[in-house]
């Protein structure tokens, strides 16, 4: 498309003329960026329990549904919950454990890409859907998802109206900061993240909050304590 | 309903009336000024506890500034590197020098998907460029997503917020609007069930529409992602489902890094709906196979910003995240509503922006539409002098007035010329003293007050009182001063 070139040099030039003192590249411009101030509060100062304390009661606030339990537990937990919500239809991502994956309810596996993926109307008609997480930040009760095997194509988390998410102890961060560390830590830049802080809310009509617009409109959280969060 | 009885909102700079005269619709209109002092005062005390409640709130500022001015002084690398990184991903980058060349490649990459119709997340950009009415003129059916974007459309009203875009609606407005444009009977005002009529409204939509439009909060130069932040889950349907995505953004958008999001997410949310995190923020790459569009398109937009970037002064207006803490701390912005700026983008943030991206030929009177308290630059998260760039603006502005010929016959240029006159001779400023004492003396009343003066005095004596000029001046006090006739005149 002849639009992909026309302005692209104009405007370049334009931007380049009114930034004279900018770097030439951005390799150039790592050193100023090294250099900003940054004297806000990158780590928590919170004890393990308390952290963990906090990311459930951030999440309650939310209207989010929390439990704990332990790791051999998790199946069992897993089942209550779906019991509980009364829900038997369920998608899942490949990466799952199998024993998630906990008999007498109907499991839909979705294979990602090609061959096997769920097409999108079964994903809308389940009831529900279970994922793994990558992080979990306290001081804001956020959930974070970069989207791996174990955590699911992004539709996978969007159509159906009930998510039950598994947070272990160890994943559990309590600033934002600390997440940002952790991702690069685990790779360079993700490169799909959903940040999930709650269910699907609106305050459009009068600044009065109302859950489930189009997202999920139950969130509900298991928290793992595996042996990694007992430690610190 | 009142708000239906009052004139059509003019967005438009180059058409709308001037500020004084946009704004009185609602100043005279009471159901508006209550709807929009609400929305106001919930949003504020939702802020107010949480910026308190956050320890390094002044420290995070502090550096969203200087991130921001970063981002802004690197531009041009940041833009390539972004360009190569969102293609090396798979994306395909396009520039657009103004409005007209953004709706024409819009437009084209629309054609090519043979698109009829098309879904949208909430783009102030492309609101901006007039998007929706262009789209409409050439055949293709725009369905906005956005709870609020949807009351507007169906409502053919305008936004009068960057936030919230309806909050000068209420909710028995919003009930006649779905029910007539939605079919609906028997609709109760209850805001869950319009949300519920809403959400019907679109699910449909979502999943059958495959190609959508929609902004960006942010542009990871690093890793060429972008970003979107909400509340409602319409931008990951848009985001997700179609098989085609067109991404539209102001090059302003850049930041250097993915690490720069663990500040621009702290302070946005807070300062936009006052809570901790907003419920949904997604960033992509590209494209993914299996996940997300096939196509995504991003439209880099100019449209007079790299012109601000020249202006050393102005230039900090871009760093603007557009969390409308400005608007909703604004005494003036809160008395008006959002229309009377005639742009989409209102209050203190707009009084700047739209007459910058108007290279100064439209939206001359919104530099005045302020009373330079400081409201605004105290709670923007990004330190943007607000006062300040609009009293450079103002200075543009008599620059500009200075020049026009009309100013010759113009009462007040003659008396300014005139007062510059005797300011600067000693002579004539004693001599017009004691001319204004005699001249004044039969107006003024026994409480030292003047509360009418004839002729173009009337215009000032109009809304308020003047004081009567002492008997003795403070030069004519000074000189006696030891006299002995000093205590007499206080
Ligand atoms: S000027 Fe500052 S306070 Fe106003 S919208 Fe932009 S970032 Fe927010």
């Amino acid at each position: 498309m002849t639009s992909t070139v026309s302005s692209r040099e104009p405007i370049l030039n334009r931007v380049r003329a009114a930034t004279p003192d900018g770097a030439p590249s951005a390799a150039d411009a790592q050193r100023s960026w090294s250099a900003l101030p940054r004297d806000y509060i990158r780590r928590g100062s919170l004890s393990a329990p308390s952290r963990l304390e906090l990311m459930m009661e951030r999440l309650r606030e939310y209207d989010a549904e929390t439990s704990e339990c332990r790791l051999e537990e998790l199946p069992a937990a897993i089942g209550a919950q779906l019991t509980r919500s009364g829900r038997r239809t369920l998608v899942a991502p490949e990466g799952l454990p199998q024993e998630w994956l906990v008999p007498g309810f109907k499991w839909k596996i979705d294979h990602g890409s090609g061959n096997g993926s769920l097409d999108i109307g079964e994903i809308e008609r389940a009831d529900g859907v279970l994922t793994a997480c990558f992080c979990g930040v306290a001081d804001s009760g956020t959930v974070v998802l970069h989207h791996t095997a174990a955590e699911g194509r992004r539709v996978l988390t969007l159509l159906p109206d009930w998510h039950l998410c598994i947070l272990r102890a160890s994943q559990v961060v309590q600033t934002l900061p600390e997440y940002f560390s952790r991702s690069h830590e685990s790779a360079s830049a993700p490169a799909l993240v959903t940040w999930i802080s709650g269910p699907s809310a609106t305050a459009d009509i009068e600044m009065t909050r109302i859950k489930g617009v189009h997202g999920p409109r139950f969130l509900n959280v298991i928290l793992v304590r595996d042996e990694d969060a007992a430690a610190t | 309903m009142n708000a239906a009885a009052a004139p059509h909102p003019v967005l438009d700079p180059a058409h709308a009336p001037p500020f004084p005269v946009a704004a009185l619709p609602v100043l005279r209109n009471p159901q508006l000024r209550k709807n929009v002092a609400h929305a106001i005062d919930v949003i504020q005390a939702k802020r107010a506890r949480l910026v308190e409640e956050k320890t390094d709130w002044q420290a995070l500022r502090s550096a969203a500034a200087a991130i921001r001015a970063h981002a802004l002084e690197n531009l041009g690398a940041y833009l390539e590197l972004f360009e190569a990184r969102c293609t090396a991903a798979g994306g395909q980058v396009h520039w657009a020098s103004d409005a007209a060349e953004a709706r024409q490649i819009v437009l084209d990459l629309l054609r090519q998907e043979n698109a009829a119709e098309v879904i949208k997340i909430k783009s102030m950009t492309s609101a901006e460029i007039q998007l929706n009415p262009f789209l409409e003129s050439a055949g293709i059916e725009v369905f906005e997503t956005d709870l609020a974007e949807i009351i507007l459309q169906l409502g053919e009203d305008e936004p009068s917020h960057i936030v919230v875009p309806a909050l000068h609606v209420n909710r028995s407005q919003v009930r006649e609007i779905f029910a007539r444009r939605m079919g609906i009977e028997n609709l109760s005002d209850n805001p869950q069930a319009l949300t519920a009529a809403a959400r019907n409204y679109l699910r449909e939509k979502f999943l059958r529409i495959p190609t959508a439009i929609g902004g960006a909060n942010f542009l990871i130069a690093e890793t060429g992602s972008v970003a979107v932040v909400e509340s409602e889950g319409n931008g990951r349907m848009c985001l997700t489902l179609p098989r085609t995505l067109i991404t539209l953004a102001g090059i302003e958008k850049i930041l250097p890094r993915y690490q720069d999001l663990e500040v621009m997410l702290q302070v946005l949310a807070r300062s936009a709906t006052g809570e901790r995190m907003n419920p949904y923020t997604s960033l992509w790459t590209g494209v993914r196979a299996g996940d997300g569009p096939e196509r995504f398109h991003v439209v880099l937009l100019d449209n007079g910003r790299s012109r601000i970037l020249a202006r050393k002064n102005e230039r900090q207006t871009l760093r603007c995240i557009r969390c409308a803490a400005c608007m909703n701390a604004c005494p003036v912005y809160r008395q008006t509503g959002g229309h009377a700026y005639g742009s989409v983008y209102p209050g203190p943030i707009g009084a700047i922006l739209t007459p910058q991206l108007m290279q100064m030929r439209h939206a001359q009177s919104l530099p005045y539409a302020s009373s330079l308290c400081g409201a605004c630059f105290e709670v923007c998260p990004v330190k943007i002098n607000i006062p300040e760039v609009l009293i450079d603006l103002r200075a543009v502005v008599t620059d500009q007035e200075r020049l026009r010929i009309k100013r010759l016959f113009d009462p007040m240029y003659l008396g300014l010329r005139v007062a510059a006159l005797v300011f600067s001779r000693a002579w004539l400023f004693h001599a017009a003293q004691r001319m204004a004492r005699i001249g004044l003396r039969p107006f003024t009343k026994k409480d030292g007050w003047i509360h009418a003066l004839p002729s173009i005095g009337a215009e000032w004596t109009q809304t308020r009182d003047l004081r009567g000029l002492p008997k003795q001046t403070f030069h004519a006090w000074w000189a006696s001063r030891g006299k002995g006739v000093a205590r007499e005149n206080r």
